[in-house]
C-alpha cells in the first residue's frame, strides 16, 4: 500500500482535567474517511487538532511523509494551506462577497495577483454550482450556498487533504443534498477527505472507511459494511442502530 | 435689531473661526485616538497576558483622571518641568487623543469580541498568520461595527474640547467668553456658542451615520426589524 498522505500518531488533547482526545491515530490514504460518534466523542477536536486550530498536547502528524513542525510558524502556515477545512457553521468572511471569500486566501496567503486569483475563484465557484451568486454576500446566501462557497474557498488553495467538520449539520434537510453532491464529486475526483458527520446514508455510500469514536478514543474502524452491519464493539452497534433510526435509510 | 442679535452677528465670524479650531482639535484627537486605540484593542484581545495587563492599566489611567487635570498636568506640569515647547493647541490634541484612545480601544475591543470566533479560525485554516488574519478579516469587520460607538465618541470629544479653553486654546468657548466679558453680552454669546456646538454635533453624527450606511455589509441592516 502507498504511504499515507496524512499520518496521525497519538493525538491527545486535554481541556483542564478533561481528556477530550486520547491518542487518536487515524491514517489517511487517498480516500474518504468518515468519523462518526456521539457529541463530545472528540471528532471535532480531532479534526481541529489535525490542522492545529486546536493545539494538541501530544501527538505527531506527517503530511506526505513530512513531519509537521507546528511550533515553526512558517511550517504551520504552509501546512494549513495544504489542508482545507470546512466548518459546521461555514465561517465565511461576512464582509466579503462569495468571490472575494474564495479569492482572499490566494491573494493574501499565496500572493497571487488579484486578476489571476479572481479567475480561479470564478472557476471554483462554478464548480460548486454558484456561478450566478458570486457577487452575493454571506448574509444573502442560503446555508447550502454558504457551505458550497466555503468548499470553493478551501479548494482554491489546492489542498491535499480536506477536513470536514459536520458540514451539513447546520443545514435544512432540503439543502443537505446540494452540499453532499459537491463532496461526492470531490471524492470521485480523488480528493482525500476526513469528514465528521451523522449522515450515515451518505457516509456508507461514499466512505472507504468509517471510524467510530467515543470518549476521545477510536473504538472501532472498518468498511461501512463492517461498521454498520457487523460491528464487533457493542457500543458501535448501539450507536449505529440509534443513528440509523434517526437519519433514516442507508 | 435687538442689541443681543447685533452682538451675535458681530461676534459670529470670530466664533466660526473658533469652531474651525474646535473641529481641528476634535478630528485630530479622534485620529490620534484611533491610531492608538485600534492597536490597543488588538493587543488587549489577542496579546500576551503581560501586554494585556499593561493595556488595562493604560485604559484605567486615561479614563480615571478628569480631562482638566490632564490638561494642566501636561501643559503647566510636564511641559514646564521638562522644558518642552508645545503650544496649548498641540497639547489639547495630544491629551484629548490619549484619553480618546483609551475609550476608543474599548469600542474596538467590544466590536472584536462580538465577532464569531469562527472568523479567526477560518482565516487561520487558510494559512494566514494571526497578524494577517486580524488586519484582513477581523479589523475590517470590527471597525464597521465600531461606527455607532464612534459617533458617541465624537460627540463627547466635541464637548470635552471646550475644556481646553482653560489652556487658552482659541476654540469656540474661549472666544465666546472673551467677547462676552468685553461686551457684557453674556447671554447671547454663550447661547450662540451652545448653538454652534449643537450644530457641530448634529453634522458630525449625521456624517457618521452616513458612513455607517456606506460601509454596511450587504445583507445586514443598520436598524432593527
Amino acid at each position: 500500500m502507498a504511504a499515507p498522505i496524512l499520518r496521525i500518531e497519538n493525538v491527545s488533547k486535554r481541556y483542564g482535567k478533561k481528556d477530550v482526545l486520547k491518542g487518536a491515530s487515524p491514517e489517511v490514504n487517498r480516500d474518504l474517511k468518515i468519523l462518526i460518534g456521539p457529541s463530545g466523542a472528540g471528532k471535532s477536536t480531532l479534526l481541529q487538532c489535525i490542522n492545529f486550530l486546536v493545539k494538541p498536547d501530544e501527538g505527531r502528524i506527517w503530511l506526505d511523509e513530512q513531519e509537521v513542525h507546528y511550533a515553526h510558524k512558517r511550517d504551520l502556515y504552509a501546512y494549513r494551506q495544504k489542508v482545507g477545512m470546512i466548518f459546521q457553521d461555514f465561517n465565511l468572511f461576512d464582509h466579503l462577497n462569495a468571490l472575494e471569500n474564495v479569492r482572499i486566501g490566494m491573494v493574501r496567503v499565496k500572493g497571487m495577483a488579484k486578476a489571476e486569483a479572481g479567475e480561479r475563484a470564478v472557476m471554483e465557484l462554478e464548480r460548486v454550482g454558484l456561478g450566478d451568486h458570486m457577487q452575493k454576500y454571506p448574509a444573502q446566501l442560503s446555508g447550502g450556498q454558504k457551505q458550497r462557497v466555503s468548499i470553493a474557498r478551501a479548494l482554491a488553495m489546492d489542498p491535499k487533504v480536506m477536513l470536514l467538520d459536520e458540514p451539513t449539520s447546520a443545514l435544512d434537510p432540503e439543502l443537505i443534498g446540494e452540499v453532499h453532491a459537491v463532496i461526492r464529486d470531490l471524492g470521485n475526483n480523488g480528493m482525500t477527505m476526513i469528514m465528521a458527520t451523522h449522515q450515515i446514508g451518505f457516509a456508507s455510500s461514499l466512505a472507504s472507511e468509517i471510524v467510530f469514536m467515543e470518549d476521545g478514543r477510536i473504538l472501532e474502524r472498518g468498511t461501512p459494511d463492517k461498521i454498520f452491519n457487523h460491528a464487533e464493539n457493542a457500543r458501535t452497534r448501539e450507536f449505529c442502530s440509534k443513528i440509523t433510526e434517526l437519519y433514516g435509510e442507508r | 435689531m435687538p442689541e443681543s442679535l447685533i452682538a451675535i452677528m458681530d461676534a459670529l465670524p470670530y466664533l466660526l473661526q473658533g469652531s474651525m479650531v474646535t473641529l481641528v482639535v476634535v478630528v485630530g484627537a479622534m485620529g490620534l485616538g484611533f491610531a492608538l486605540g485600534a492597536p490597543l484593542a488588538v493587543g488587549q484581545v489577542y496579546g500576551h497576558p503581560v501586554l494585556r495587563r499593561f493595556i488595562a492599566v493604560y485604559v484605567w489611567f486615561f479614563r480615571g483622571i478628569p480631562l482638566l487635570v490632564f490638561l494642566f498636568l501636561f501643559y503647566f506640569g510636564l511641559c514646564t518641568a521638562f522644558d518642552i515647547n508645545l503650544s496649548a493647541f498641540t497639547v489639547a490634541i495630544i491629551v484629548l487623543g490619549l484619553i480618546s484612545s483609551a475609550y476608543q480601544s474599548q469600542i474596538f475591543r467590544g466590536a472584536i469580541l462580538s465577532l464569531p470566533e469562527g472568523q479567526l479560525k477560518a482565516a487561520r485554516a487558510l494559512g494566514m498568520s494571526d497578524l494577517k488574519a486580524i488586519s484582513v478579516i477581523i479589523l475590517p469587520q470590527a471597525l464597521r461595527l465600531s461606527v455607532p460607538g464612534w459617533s458617541n465618541e465624537y460627540s463627547i470629544l466635541l464637548k470635552d474640547s471646550a475644556v481646553t479653553y482653560a489652556l487658552g486654546v482659541a476654540e469656540i468657548m474661549a472666544r465666546a467668553h472673551f467677547v462676552a466679558t468685553r461686551t457684557y453680552q453674556q447671554l447671547p454669546l454663550y447661547f450662540a456658542a451652545g448653538v454652534i456646538f449643537l450644530l457641530l454635533t448634529w453634522v458630525g453624527t449625521k456624517g457618521l451615520r452616513m458612513l455607517e450606511e456606506k460601509v454596511r455589509i450587504p445583507g445586514y441592516s443598520t436598524h432593527g426589524l
